[in-house]
């Protein structure tokens, strides 16, 4: 299973404008009308890491699921877990999790 | 070489027919003209009339004419043509089958494959309609776009740079808005709205309603139940609407319009271009308002469009240039014929298809949220109907989506599960497309989970599965065979019928040697006599009873003569009848 940023063949660093371009240059190849599986897989790939906010959901989504326990296990020891901030989360991310590029990618601030 | 796939815009006043050459968009011409007028009629010989021919017969034999047939299509209705009654789908048929046979003679060899534009706002049902009127007349509908999106394709070929287009598509019969991203040679829409009852039609509509009160006011009689006079005040309804693009004020006289106590009535007024804005202003209003739900949906503001393409004949109304200068603030385009862009749009996408090159390649969205039913909360009541969406409005195509549900009740066996069409959070608001029922779940506590999966392929068609998560028992349907009327039999049937009103020729298997004779079943002299009966028939109503007897006996042997197939004999008889006319009309 290819990541989303392999099958647009892109850098993790990548910026939104970079992804937008591959991302055509893959749908002018690959129109919806000759594949539509394959355009659909490139579609949803897109969509995963097109903008700053997907970018960090997606970061989340394919961490391993160890450090989600772990993050969770912290909110289930809080009295409040809505009160539980972002900035925690991503500490106890970067706190547990050795995936260099993922971190990076959370951590890399908005443009 | 792939077989040929033609381009097909079927509208509602008007189709064309088109295809590439050499990297180049054609508009097949049939005789001298681009455009097929979208009329459908039955001649005094029993023989289908297409285009300007059943247009001009609309005026003498209304109830053997059929116009807008586009506006019925989707529905469960029937029309009456010559006391035979019907489907929208046949009578569009009739008209394919003859775009259909103009391409084939201008190719030289059979054709099977198009691509046919829809409106985008159309729904299921009317774009499974239009395929069926395809099938009808024998040609496979490799794919249906939309509209907008096919008229963006025609424009987009041309661009160089990033732009954000809005697409504004004033038909015949139905109104559409699309916002679209044009970039490095892809067309990508990004928002789609519309009316699918609301254009030239309704404007003509507004311009009659007017001309009725004027009659009823001043002779005290309603024309409603006067079907000829109707027709005519129709076209003069048309006709004023033209000339309103260009000029501030039209002259709408028709005379004999009809006779009334043995008087003849004449009509004969003038219509204000303002006069005429105001009447139509609740429609303009309305598209103007779509156009900023488009715009919402593309999460846009109008400053962020860079341009505004105009499609659509209904476009060359002044007021609806005004209206889009004042919103954007720059002049919409219309460099390419707005009657002609989306059919050029169709060709360009047939070829893609068909694996040629092409420049721009298209990136379409569906214009409707798709979803279940469920039990859940709405105005704070439980209720049992709460819409679900499950692929959203403007979502890319093709799509596929899933969503979780759990079972309401311990032991629960059996779930049902309806497809809904539409936006309103109450289920029953929207349109309901098709439901089954997944049997024999597991006999567990409430909360078994069933997952439903929603397909959309890119010609709006839906495929649905609901799967056990537990023990991967799956129900699926395709929404397509739901709404389906014509299946198997009934599409034989319905194609035989059409067939057999091209007389005996059975379009869909000709060789290209024989197209020429066949395809056009009458001569030219034949068809100009037709035509010419047809006119002098019209001006029965206006003549002397002297002038209507000189021309009945022409007409009497001008016909003997075309069933006869003498086409020497209809010199004389033509001549004169030409002379009477250019006499009674100078």
């Amino acid at each position: 299973m290819n990541t989303a940023y392999e099958i647009l063949d892109v850098a993790t660093t990548a910026n939104d404008v970079g992804i937008k371009q591959a991302y055509l240059r893959l749908v002018k190849d690959n129109p919806p009308d000759r594949d539509q599986e394959k355009f659909q897989l490139i579609h949803n790939a897109y969509t995963a890491i097109k903008d700053h906010k997907s970018r960090v959901s997606y970061a989340l989504f394919m961490l391993p699921e160890t450090s989600f326990d772990t993050v969770i296990d912290q909110m289930l020891q809080t009295e409040h877990p809505a009160n539980f901030s972002a900035e925690l989360v991503n500490q106890l991310l970067r706190a547990s999790v050795d995936d260099a590029t993922l971190l990076n990618i959370i951590a890399t601030p908005k443009k | 070489m792939n077989e040929i796939i033609i381009g097909i815009d079927l509208g509602t006043t008007n189709s064309e027919v088109s295809v590439i050459e050499q990297g180049k968009v054609t508009i097949i011409k049939d005789g001298d003209k681009k455009m097929l007028a979208s009329f459908v009629g039955i001649d005094d010989a029993g023989q289908v009339i297409v285009g300007e021919m059943a247009r001009n017969q609309y005026l003498v034999y209304p109830e053997r004419t059929i116009k807008s047939i586009k506006r019925l299509m989707g529905q469960d209705s029937q029309v009456v043509l010559a006391d035979q009654a019907y489907t929208p789908q046949e009578i569009s048929a009739i008209i394919l089958t003859r775009l259909k046979g103009i391409a084939e003679q201008y190719l030289g060899q059979t054709v099977s494959k198009a691509v046919i534009t829809v409106p985008a706002y159309f729904s299921d049902a009317q774009r499974q309609a239009t395929r069926e009127a395809g099938e009808i007349a024998g040609l496979d509908v490799v794919r249906m776009i939309n509209e907008p999106t096919a008229a963006a394709l025609a424009y987009g070929a041309m661009q160089a740079e990033e732009k954000k287009v809005l697409v504004y598509d004033l038909g015949g019969g139905t109104f559409d808005v699309s916002v679209v991203n044009m970039q490095d040679g892809v067309v990508e829409v990004l928002s789609s709205h519309g009316d699918n009852h609301l254009g030239g039609d309704d404007f003509d509509q507004q311009i009659i309603e007017f001309l009725v009160d004027h009659i009823q006011k001043t002779h005290g009689i309603d024309v409603h139940s006067h079907s000829k006079a109707m027709a005519r005040l129709t076209r003069a309804a048309e006709e004023a609407k033209f000339l309103l693009s260009d000029q501030p004020y039209a002259q709408i006289n028709e005379e004999y319009l009809l006779e009334h106590e043995g008087a003849a009535v004449h009509l004969s007024l003038e219509l204000s271009r303002m006069a005429y804005e105001e009447m139509i202003e609740d429609y303009i209003n309305a598209t103007i308002d779509a156009t900023h739900t488009a715009l919402k949906g593309a999460k846009l503001t109008a400053p962020d469009i860079d341009e505004v393409i105009l499609v659509g004949g209904s476009t060359r109304t002044p007021c609806i240039r005004e209206r889009l200068f004042n919103d954007f603030g720059f002049e919409p385009h219309s460099e390419v014929d707005p009657d002609l862009c989306v059919a050029m749009g169709a060709a360009i996408q047939a070829a893609m298809i068909n694996g040629q090159e092409v420049d721009t390649v298209l990136v379409d969205v569906t214009p409707y949220t798709y979803g279940t039913s469920a039990i859940g909360v709405l105005d704070g009541q439980p209720y049992p109907f709460m819409f679900v969406p499950v692929i959203h409005k403007n979502s890319v195509l093709p799509n596929r989506k899933a969503d979780a549900f759990a079972t309401s009740y311990d032991g629960q066996d059996t779930v049902e599960i309806t497809i809904y069409q539409g936006e309103d959070p109450d289920a029953l608001n929207n349109v309901k497309i098709g439901e089954f029922l997944v049997e024999g779940l597991l006999d567990v506590a409430r909360g078994n989970v069933v997952t439903l999966t929603l397909g959309l392929d890119l010609n709006g068609l839906l495929n649905v599965s609901a799967v056990e998560k537990e023990t991967g028992l799956e129900k699926s349907i395709t929404i397509k065979n739901a709404l389906s009327q014509f299946e198997g039999e009934a599409l034989d049937a319905a194609q035989q019928r059409i067939t057999s009103l091209f007389g005996q020729l059975d379009p869909r298997v000709i060789d290209a040697d024989t197209l020429q004779s066949s395809i056009v079943s009458d001569a030219p002299e034949i068809a100009a006599a037709r035509e010419l009966i047809i006119k002098a028939e019209g001006l029965f109503a206006k003549v002397s009873d002297e002038d209507k007897e000189d021309m009945a006996g022409l007409i009497e042997i001008m016909r003997t003569c075309i069933e006869a197939q003498n086409i020497e004999g209809l010199d004389e008889p033509s001549a004169q009848l030409t002379d009477i006319i250019y006499y009674l009309e100078s």
